[in-house]
């Protein structure tokens, strides 16, 4: 093995990424080598002086931006949920993509009794099953609502996870410029953060037929906004 | 002749672990947060603000540090009810950082002619000029590596992560890992202060 065949495996020796044998057979070389030794020093010394960097935080308080994004304030007043009408006023200034003419079974799917369990879902481990309230609830049972719940949960999720992948493949190959890719990225940030808010919000009044439908329709608002992205993708190849 | 013991490059600290009793405060701050608490989720910020800004700086460059950091924070908060608790806060925030890191750094288009294997590589760096001349130091001769070694380094010898690791964050085989390390080291060597 040549010096610089040596001097390559120096920093997997440092790693102790070598086997038992490569690394007596280093170490031999290294003895006998004053160049292979100095290097070997130094790239010590690189490793111990990144180690030894500290993390700095940025120059400007980034707080008050991500507080505005995420709907909390940023000081000065009692954080938590912001109101329903000032989520639904930042949703429609922000969400630019128009909806799709065409909607997939399991956006069908998406009714407010769907949203009404999903709220009981993600907030209990098991879902207790809603006392009736009047004009708020189907004239389906509850077991027949929660088995079909589970359903439409299980294709939701399937369905935004596929079109999740369809587009970071289009991200990836570079089919959507980077442009397009901030604007879906931030709709996608706006969409997430108002079904959060909006479980929150449920988790506090689970019986708002208002609170279940909005669920609903930001929940398909995601799926027709992924549609779109994923269907856009491709076409720019 | 007598070496010491291999390994050294391996981090001594979890740096996502914090001391007892803050980390019963920062789990009751995520379990806060995921409720909508919004000052809970402040206090989550301010104490891992300076290590997901200084990874996004150091991955991805100090002109798209903030813009990087802030969509890490707004996607922690909508994706809080995805923590399991079976790592600590801060090594989840930390992966989800680099996802948004990477996911950017292609949608920023500098994918192209990442991992170099030659020789060339150690010339990208101008070495430290002999004389005089101080303003290069070590984390800015970091910065100017070539994008493929420095996500190595900083993954690596910075945040600890192994090589099979940062073979699948990156979507190379552990041998680019372990070649592209051992370029930025070389490198670097020629920026340490003597």
């Amino acid at each position: 093995m040549t010096r610089d065949q040596w001097t390559d495996r120096l920093s997997e020796y440092l790693d102790g990424d070598l086997g038992i044998a490569e690394r007596a057979a280093l170490e031999a070389h290294v003895a006998s080598c004053p160049a292979c030794e100095a290097i070997l020093a130094e790239l010590r010394r690189v490793v111990a002086r990144a180690q030894a960097i500290d993390d700095q935080p940025p120059t400007t308080d980034l707080w008050p931006a991500i507080a505005q994004q995420i709907g909390v304030s940023s000081g000065g007043e009692p954080h938590g949920v912001v109101s329903l009408a000032a989520r639904r006023a930042r949703r429609r200034l922000s969400f630019t993509v128009p909806q799709l003419a065409a909607a997939a079974a399991v956006l069908l799917l998406l009714g407010s009794g769907g949203a009404y369990l999903t709220l009981q879902r993600g907030t209990s481990p098991v879902p207790p099953l809603p006392a009736p309230i009047a004009g708020a609830r189907t004239g389906r049972g509850p077991t027949t609502t929660l088995v079909g719940w589970e359903k439409t949960r299980a294709k939701y999720d399937v369905a935004v996870a596929e079109l999740e992948s369809a587009l970071e493949q289009g991200r990836k190959s570079g089919r959507l410029d980077s442009a397009t890719v901030r604007v879906l990225d931030q709709s996608l940030v706006t969409i997430d953060s108002a079904i959060v808010q909006a479980r929150r919000a449920l988790a506090a009044d689970p019986g708002s037929v208002y609170l279940n439908q909005h669920l609903a329709d930001t929940m398909r608002r995601k799926l027709e906004l992924l549609r779109r992205a994923s269907a856009f993708a491709p076409a720019r190849t | 002749m007598e070496l010491t013991t291999p390994g050294v490059a391996t981090l001594s600290r979890d740096p996502d672990e914090p001391a007892r009793g803050a980390g019963d405060a920062e789990t009751a701050d995520v379990a806060l947060a995921a409720s909508g608490d919004g000052r809970a989720f402040e206090r989550l910020y301010r104490a891992h603000v300076a290590r997901v800004h200084s990874l996004a700086r150091r991955m991805i460059g100090f002109d798209v540090a903030d813009d990087v950091t802030q969509d890490v924070f707004v996607r922690a908060w909508t994706k809080l009810g995805t923590f399991r608790g079976e790592a600590a806060f801060g090594t989840w925030l930390h992966r989800l950082a680099i996802n948004v890191i990477l996911a950017r750094r292609t949608s920023l288009g500098t994918e192209r002619g990442r991992y170099h294997d030659g020789a060339d590589v150690l010339d990208a760096v101008p070495s430290r000029p002999v004389v005089n001349d101080l303003s290069l130091d070590f984390q800015e001769a970091i910065g100017r590596l070539p994008d493929g070694a420095r996500e190595v380094f900083v993954l690596h010898d910075l945040e600890g992560y192994k090589h099979e690791e940062i073979a699948s964050m990156l979507g190379i085989v552990p041998g680019t890992s372990k070649s592209q390390l051992h370029h930025a080291r070389m490198t670097l060597r020629k920026h340490l202060d003597r």
